[in-house]
This record gives C-alpha cells, sequence and structure tokens, in this order.
C-alpha cells in the first residue's frame, strides 16, 4: 500500500446513462493492469464490465450500485467509485461524492451535456468536488468537442479549458495533441497500450498554438508567476502551466478538458496521467464533521494518520462472507482488531477483518489510514454511519435523503420465497435509504416505496436474482398525503364508564397548517386543567393520528395541533384516556379545516429531436403536466415540465413510440401539490370501488 | 381577490386605455433601452400583469436558459404580491403558471419561420394558445425588417401581441432616446407601441413616445424602481 498520502487519489466517474463511463472504467483498470481482459458492458463475450459485479447490471447494461476499486498509475494510487448514471438512483451518486475528493465528469462528444450531467454536476457543486471532463466517444461520427466545451461553459457554467485537442475527426480519430507539452500522442496496438508520442502534424499546429494560448490565459488567474512568465515572454515550462491549472481545478475555478475514445482505447493514459496532476489528493480537500451535540458546530478534520479516527460507511454490500462495508478513512488509522464506535447507536465494535476492494474480488489488509478507501466485514451498520475512536463525538455531515414518492405492494409465491424476501428487503433498505419496505397491517402486504419505477424494478428483480425470492407485485402506488388548509376548533372530551375503572379526559385546541412541515404539537394549556403528567400521551394521541389521515386514509402532513384548554378527572383520567381524546379531538377538528389531498409532482425534463418537440409536448399535456419551458439547442429541444407522478407511470414506454425511441427522459421529485377536483373524485371512485371488491 | 387587487393598482394599465391602441391584437411592441436597463423586468411584469387578466403569454429568449427566465418571474411575482397572505400567493402563483411558457432558443437555432412553427404547432397540438409573445434579447435592426413584417401578418391572423425588448448601442447618449434618428421611418411603421427606458439620475423613467406624424411626441408613463425593478406610477416614484 502507498504509503505517500500525497499520492492518492479517491475519483469518481459520473456521467449521463450511456456516455460510456463503466467503459472508461474498465480501460482505466486494464492500463492499470488491475484486470488482464476487456470484457464490454454489453459485449458478446457474454461476461460483461468488471466494475458492473451485479448480474442485473450487465443484463441492462446499465451500473447500479457504486463499486469501488482501487488500481495504481505510475507511483500513485487511485480509488474509484463507478457511480451510477441513472437519476432514480442518484442517492448512490449523491453517496460516492461525498467520499469523493475529485471526479471524472465523462460527456459524450455527440450528444454533450444532457440533463442527467446536469443533475450530477449540482451535486457535485454541492459537495464542492473539483474535476476534469473527459470528452468520449470522439471517434463517434458527429463528434465534436469543442461544441462540448462550449456547453460546458454555457450550461452547467464551468471555466472549461482544452488541454488536449483531438488528432483526426470521428471514425479517423487517432489521438491527441497534448497542450501543455506540445507534443502529438497516440494509442497503438490492439488494446491503444503502446503510446507513442511524436511531433504535432504540420496541419495542426496553428490550431493547437491557439488552443495552448487559450488555455495559458485561462490558467494565468491562478499563478503570478506564469502571468509574468506570459508577460515577459520568456518560456512557459510544463511544470509552470501544469501548477496553475491544478490551483485552479482545485478551487473548482477551472475544468480541464481530455478528450479520448473509451471504447477504442484512446485517451486512457492521459485521462489517468490528469487524473494525478490535477485532481486532488486526500490532503488538498478538507472535510468538515459535525458535533453530534451542536449540529451547527463544524470541525474541520485534520488528515492526519496520527490523530484519532473518524470513518463514514458510505456502502454496504451482502458479500459471501457477511455484510461488507465500504468505508472512507478521513482523520487516523484503522488497524485489525481496533475499536471503533458507531456514532449513530454508540454501539461499540471490534475491527475484524480489513480489505480493499476491486469491484467484486478483494484483498485482505492491515490497516487502512487516513484518506483512503476500504471495507471491513461482519459489522453491522447502515450506509452513512459514520465510525469514530472511542470519546469522540463527531458526525459526518448527514446527507440530503429525499422521501420516496412511489410504492407498490408485493407478495411472496412461497414459504421459501417468503424467507429470502424478508432477508433482501432488510439488505436492500440498509444499502438503501431512499428505498423503505414495510407491512401495512391492515391488508397484511408488504409495501415497498422508493424515487421511481425503474428504481422499484430493479429490486424486484434483484430479489429474484440474488435472493431467488418468487414475488407477485401489485401496481405501482402513488404516495399520496393530506394535510388541512384551514384553521378549526376542536373541544373533545372522552368518557367511558362501563364498569371498572372509567376514562375520563377533555382537550379542547385548534389545528392550523403548517405547511413544509411534518408535524407541530404545542402545549398552551394553564392551570393546570389537563395535568402535566398527560400532556405527552395527548401528543402521542395525535402523533398516532398522522399515519392514516380521516380524509382519504393517507399520512397526514403539515399540520399544527394546539391544545389550550381541557379537563380531568382525580380516578378516571389516565394516559389511555388521554390518548384516545387526542384521537376524537383531532377527528373533529380535522373534518372542519377543510382537509386537501396532496400529490408529488415530478420535475421532468425530456431530450428530443426538434420534429417530435410537439407531439413530447402534446403527451405532457394529456398527462396534467405544467410545460415550464423549451430550450431549443441545434436540433434539439429540451423540454421541461412538472407532471403528478401520477400521470408518469408507463411514460417510458409511451415517449419511445412517440419519438420513434430517440427521445430519453429524466424525473426527479419537486414538489407535493394539491390534487386538482376533478382527478379527487375519481381517485374517490377508484378507491371506493377497490373497498367494495375488497371486502 | 388577490387579483383583483393586483389588477386595480396595476401601474401598466395606460398600454389598454383606447388612446393608445395597444390593446388591438396583433400589434407590435419595443421596449428600448441599454443593456442593463432592466428591459427584461419590464417586459415579465407586463406578461405577469397579461396573465392575472387571464391572458396566455408565450416568453422567448434568445439569451437566457428557461431556468433563468423562470427566476425572473418567480422574483418578480414575489416583489408583487409581497403583502399578500403566502397561501394566497402559492394559489395565483400555481393559476399563472398555466397561462405561461417559455420557450428559448440558442441565438444561432433561431429563426421567425421556426418560431412560427412552433407555436402552430402548440396549437394544433392544443398544448398552448398564446395572446401574448414576448421576444426578449433579439438584436432589432433593418436587416430583419422584412422579416418582422412577415411576423406581422402571422400575428394579425392568428391575434397575437408581440411584445420585443430592443437594445441600444453604448455608444448613444444615455439618457435621451430619439427613437426616429436611432432606428428611423420604417421601425416606427412595424411597431405600433414604442416605450423607451432612460434613465434619469436614480430612477428610471419609462417614456412612450408616439409617432408616424411628422413631430414625434414623447411622454413619460411610468418609472422603475432600480432597487426592486418593480414598474411604478411615475408620481409615486421617489423624487430626487
Amino acid at each position: 500500500m502507498n504509503t505517500d498520502i500525497q499520492k492518492v487519489r479517491n475519483i469518481g466517474i459520473s456521467a449521463h446513462i450511456d456516455s460510456g463511463k463503466t467503459t472508461l472504467t474498465e480501460r482505466i483498470l486494464f492500463m492499470t493492469r488491475r484486470i488482464h481482459r476487456i470484457h464490454e458492458v454489453r459485449g458478446k463475450d457474454g461476461v460483461g464490465a468488471t466494475m458492473d459485479s451485479m448480474e442485473l447490471e450487465k443484463e441492462r447494461g446499465i451500473t447500479i450500485a457504486s463499486a469501488a476499486t482501487y488500481c495504481q498509475w505510475g507511483d500513485h494510487e487511485v480509488n474509484i467509485i463507478d457511480t451510477p448514471g441513472h437519476v432514480d438512483f442518484t442517492i448512490e451518486v449523491e453517496r460516492a461524492l461525498r467520499v469523493l475528493d475529485g471526479a471524472i465528469l465523462v460527456l459524450c462528444a455527440v450528444g454533450g451535456v444532457q440533463s442527467q450531467s446536469i443533475t450530477v454536476d449540482q451535486q457535485m457543486k454541492r459537495y464542492r468536488v473539483p474535476c476534469i471532463a473527459f470528452v468520449n466517444k470522439c471517434d463517434r461520427s458527429g463528434a465534436d468537442p469543442f461544441r462540448v466545451i462550449t456547453q460546458l461553459r454555457e450550461k452547467l457554467h464551468h471555466n472549461a479549458v482544452a488541454l488536449q485537442i483531438p488528432i483526426g475527426q470521428e471514425a479517423g480519430f487517432e489521438g491527441v495533441i497534448d497542450l501543455i507539452s506540445m507534443k502529438a500522442v497516440y494509442f497503438d496496438g490492439d488494446y491503444g497500450d503502446a503510446v507513442r508520442i511524436e511531433a504535432i502534424p504540420a496541419d495542426l499546429l496553428d490550431l493547437a498554438r491557439e488552443k495552448r494560448d487559450i488555455l495559458i490565459d485561462a490558467a494565468t488567474m491562478f499563478s503570478d508567476e506564469l502571468t509574468e512568465a506570459v508577460l515577459e515572454e520568456t518560456e512557459i515550462t510544463e511544470r509552470l502551466l501544469m501548477s496553475a491549472v491544478r490551483t485552479g481545478t482545485l478551487k473548482r475555478e477551472i475544468t480541464p478538458v481530455l478528450m479520448g475514445s473509451a471504447y477504442k482505447n484512446k485517451g486512457i493514459q492521459t485521462l489517468l496521467d490528469a487524473v494525478t496532476h490535477f485532481l486532488p489528493s486526500p490532503m488538498d480537500v478538507s472535510n468538515i464533521a459535525m458535533d453530534i451535540d451542536d449540529p451547527e458546530k463544524q470541525i474541520i478534520l485534520s488528515g492526519k494518520a496520527d490523530d484519532p479516527l473518524v470513518a463514514l460507511a458510505f456502502k454496504l454490500e451482502d458479500g459471501h462472507y457477511g455484510q461488507l462495508s465500504y468505508i472512507r478513512l478521513y482523520q487516523g488509522m484503522l488497524k485489525k482488531g481496533d475499536v471503533a464506535v458507531n456514532m449513530r447507536n454508540r454501539q461499540k465494535i471490534k475491527v475484524g477483518r480489513i480489505v480493499r476492494m476491486h469491484a467484486d474480488q478483494m484483498e485482505d489488509v492491515e490497516r487502512i489510514s487516513a484518506g483512503y478507501i476500504g471495507a471491513f466485514f461482519g459489522i453491522d451498520c447502515s450506509s452513512g454511519d459514520t465510525f469514530a475512536a472511542p470519546g469522540l463525538n463527531l458526525s459526518m455531515t448527514s446527507m440530503f435523503v429525499p422521501e420516496p414518492v412511489i410504492s407498490l405492494a408485493i407478495k411472496p409465491v412461497n414459504l421459501q420465497s417468503e424467507k429470502n424476501m424478508a432477508k433482501a428487503l432488510s439488505r436492500f433498505t440498509k444499502e438503501d435509504p431512499t428505498f423503505r419496505a414495510f407491512t401495512n397491517e391492515e391488508t397484511n402486504e408488504t409495501i415497498i416505496s422508493g424515487m421511481g419505477e425503474l428504481h422499484l424494478e430493479i429490486y424486484l428483480e434483484r430479489m429474484k436474482r440474488e435472493y431467488q425470492s418468487d414475488i407477485i407485485s401489485g401496481e405501482p402506488r402513488v404516495a399520496y398525503r393530506e394535510t388541512i388548509s384551514a384553521r378549526s376548533e376542536f373541544d373533545y372530551t372522552h368518557k367511558k364508564q362501563t364498569g371498572g375503572s372509567g376514562q375520563y379526559g377533555r382537550i379542547s385546541g385548534y389545528l392550523e397548517p403548517a405547511p413544509d412541515q411534518d408535524f407541530i404539537f404545542e402545549n398552551k394549556v394553564t392551570g393546570g386543567s389537563i395535568p402535566t403528567q398527560f400532556i405527552p400521551a395527548c401528543e402521542k394521541g395525535f402523533k398516532a393520528c398522522l399515519e392514516k389521515g380521516p380524509y382519504m386514509k393517507y399520512p397526514v402532513t403539515g399540520i399544527k395541533v394546539v391544545i389550550n384548554d381541557g379537563a380531568s378527572h382525580t380516578v378516571d383520567s389516565s394516559d389511555i384516556a388521554f390518548q384516545a381524546a387526542a384521537r376524537g379531538s383531532f377527528q373533529q377538528g380535522y373534518v372542519k379545516a377543510s382537509p386537501i389531498l396532496l400529490e408529488p409532482i415530478m420535475k421532468v425534463v425530456v431530450e428530443t429531436p426538434g420534429e417530435f418537440q410537439g407531439n413530447v409536448m402534446g403527451s405532457m399535456n394529456q398527462r396534467r403536466g405544467i410545460i415550464i419551458g423549451a430550450h431549443d439547442v441545434g436540433y434539439t429541444t429540451v423540454i421541461e415540465a412538472r407532471v403528478p407522478l401520477a400521470e408518469m407511470f408507463g411514460y417510458a414506454t409511451v415517449l419511445r413510440s412517440l419519438t420513434q425511441g430517440k427521445a430519453q427522459f429524466t424525473m426527479e421529485f419537486d414538489a407535493y401539490k394539491q390534487v386538482p377536483k376533478s382527478v379527487l373524485d375519481k381517485l374517490r371512485e377508484k378507491e371506493e370501488k377497490k373497498a367494495k371488491t375488497g371486502s | 381577490m388577490i387579483k383583483k387587487q393586483l389588477i386595480l393598482k396595476d401601474p401598466l394599465k395606460f398600454l389598454n386605455s383606447s388612446e393608445t391602441q395597444a390593446a388591438a391584437t396583433g400589434s407590435f411592441g419595443a421596449v428600448i433601452a441599454r443593456p442593463g436597463i432592466g428591459k427584461t423586468a419590464f417586459l415579465v411584469q407586463m406578461a405577469l400583469r397579461a396573465m392575472l387578466t387571464d391572458k396566455k403569454v408565450l416568453h422567448v429568449s434568445v439569451q437566457d436558459p428557461v431556468d433563468k427566465v423562470n427566476l425572473w418571474y418567480i422574483e418578480l411575482f414575489q416583489k408583487l404580491t409581497a403583502s399578500f397572505p403566502a397561501d394566497q400567493q402559492a394559489g395565483l402563483w400555481e393559476e399563472l403558471l398555466t397561462r405561461r411558457f417559455i420557450m428559448t432558443f440558442e441565438i444561432e437555432s433561431f429563426g421567425f419561420e421556426k418560431l412560427q412553427h412552433r407555436v402552430t404547432e402548440l396549437k394544433t397540438q392544443n398544448v398552448f394558445v398564446p395572446d401574448m409573445i414576448i421576444i426578449d434579447g433579439l438584436a432589432i435592426d433593418a436587416a430583419i425588417y422584412p422579416k418582422l413584417h412577415r411576423l406581422k401578418s402571422f400575428a394579425g391572423e392568428n391575434a397575437i401581441n408581440f411584445w420585443f425588448s430592443v437594445g441600444r448601442h453604448a455608444r448613444e447618449a444615455f439618457d435621451v432616446l430619439d427613437v426616429a434618428d436611432e432606428f428611423g421611418d420604417e421601425f416606427s411603421a412595424i411597431f405600433d407601441q414604442i416605450l423607451g427606458m432612460v434613465p434619469e439620475k436614480t430612477r428610471i423613467l419609462v417614456k412612450q413616445y408616439t409617432t408616424g406624424q411628422t413631430n414625434a411626441k414623447e411622454r413619460t408613463v411610468v418609472g422603475l424602481d432600480p432597487s426592486t425593478m418593480l414598474v411604478q406610477e411615475e408620481n409615486s416614484l421617489s423624487p430626487e
């Protein structure tokens, strides 16, 4: 293991679907001799790319779980997190970004900056991850790396600067010209592994000089020494230029752009060089932890190996030998036999086996120190748990977890499947905080919920394949919520005197809307009309009502309960009596408070060739969508709309047939909005019908 | 209620008065100002006012992306309705959203034929039938006058009012605007309604230019407060 932390790079590879990032990862592993054969993502040999370790990913040609792997390039150690590109798995992208120090943003030379790249870029911004861009697929017809650079500047507002220019275009793409060393780089051999460096071809010399000037111009912002050299017209050394670009990249004020074609094995080595030159080592970035007792207080971690341990478990996997937890160390060192504390539940754990991962193969190590990524075995934890040395009271900044918007009822076909399903669900929910599972007590159904149709579909298939659990699933259901839209008063007395000890409790107060909040309880009772010891029982009673609203039996949100008076009885009042009184009060107040139903609205972005934009907009319109706008870029139109999730089921198929498969769309949760009257009536009708047939 | 109040205190009411025939469908209007004075803010408020009276507005921008245009609307709407309760605000915003459509183009891919095609398509798909189209960020000069003439007949056939933002060159005098001198007679022939935004000390005056007659007339109609970008009655502007 490399012990010089300056020579470690923890990087991620983020990109739009199908811009070839798994292929790129595969090539990087090949070039760094981590693997000895190349398997295509959708290859004919049926082995699939090494990083796509799950069978399902191989079949669909997409990457779901971000496997971590490490490799060596020169004297540098590079840890790569392969991140999923589909928006339904955004939580995994976010989690991966949290543990990275730098990233490669892969863009397609033909497609350029697409909607998904924008989402990924926003996430990188949130975690301040410095990045370099790699324009892939330069060999494809229609490839134009410079257009992609313009888009990086205009759409993502990156100060993108080319470090290379392509030699040959489209099918004639042969290699790149390095603008820093001003040399042509060719990639020979079957796998492009023989790098040949030559002088720049005469016909490209002018272009190279022009682009180099742009590069120098951008880099002077970050180095006085370089500015001086430019002004005094002395020689600009490679070292000088590189260090200026590096400074800019680390500040996220410059984005170096490299070019190549992963599929054709071109530009991989130069990209790896750029990773080691320009992306930060763990020492170059400061990581912030939170004081658990005072979340406002931020603590900057030292990143030193001899300080107390702080580590984050960012991904879990079920290996052959039990649960495998991927961790990133921010400070300190983790050795076999060490004791650490899981800060979530304050449980002490003893570290057994420590390993480093290479997709699904692993190697045992004695220790990992600050800045490194590794994994340990047999420790029960969830994704996002912080491990720290005993005595510390820190947590890594909590990660943003969106609420699930769609749910599905599932049923195992036999007993064996039921057992396996339980195992699968317990693992998936630990791994992915946006995936939830629970049992509906009334219908006894198991309900799973998540961030989109595809999200749930993938999990269903994984249950089948990895856990041999045969499952019947129901129709996907939208996670409706209910809330109130007006203030209303209640005054309810719960009284029961049918033998034995009686029950008595009276509560009065009011309900009012509390937008953007789940539930607020306020006690304004004065003079002890409700004895203090019964107040928690009141709150509990109100809270219990939130699970199922009296209006349409959906969870209640955005409500404030204030109690200001009541009455009690010295003998008959009890916790149970006041809980019952609270439930009665809630029912009484709720119906008067103009309850409304809310539905999740999704932000939908469709990219379509211009000729189909009318059809696409029509389809949004039919789905109760509000089109925010349409943006024309060359031949494509990007349409942005807000559409209720309930109307988006099966949209992928509809879109495909509308546009001859030439359009693609992404969807993410935007907000909860009131369901319009006409839709509400239909929904009610449906529920009533179901209730009748169900009973 | 919020709607009624907003309509009532609309400083842009003058545009609908019978004196100026701006309300006539198929007319062309121009808002002239130097860059940075607030053409977009003014046009967005014009759009918001139209949307309040149930008109549908298509906002075409050839300079800003959809999100940025949307932000203009959100910000100005919030400022306009700041004195009303949040739930009323939110309700009205949801209502207004259905009457707005933002279409943005990269400058090189914009064309009037394309725009006409898009508008027709929106109409046939029954997605959006605009009453007013705002075109922001396009360079208006003599070269495109013939195209504007053709667009105007399209506007007439479809009963759509067009408003254009028209940039001035920085070299022109800062606080004086002579429409005929700067843009020529044909400009006045194309645009039925010409407004100019001229900074005067710490405020911005919006002047209406009546052309077509021998001697051009101008009068100050409203003002724009540079700190909020909101349109105000001229007399309510902070005096010097």
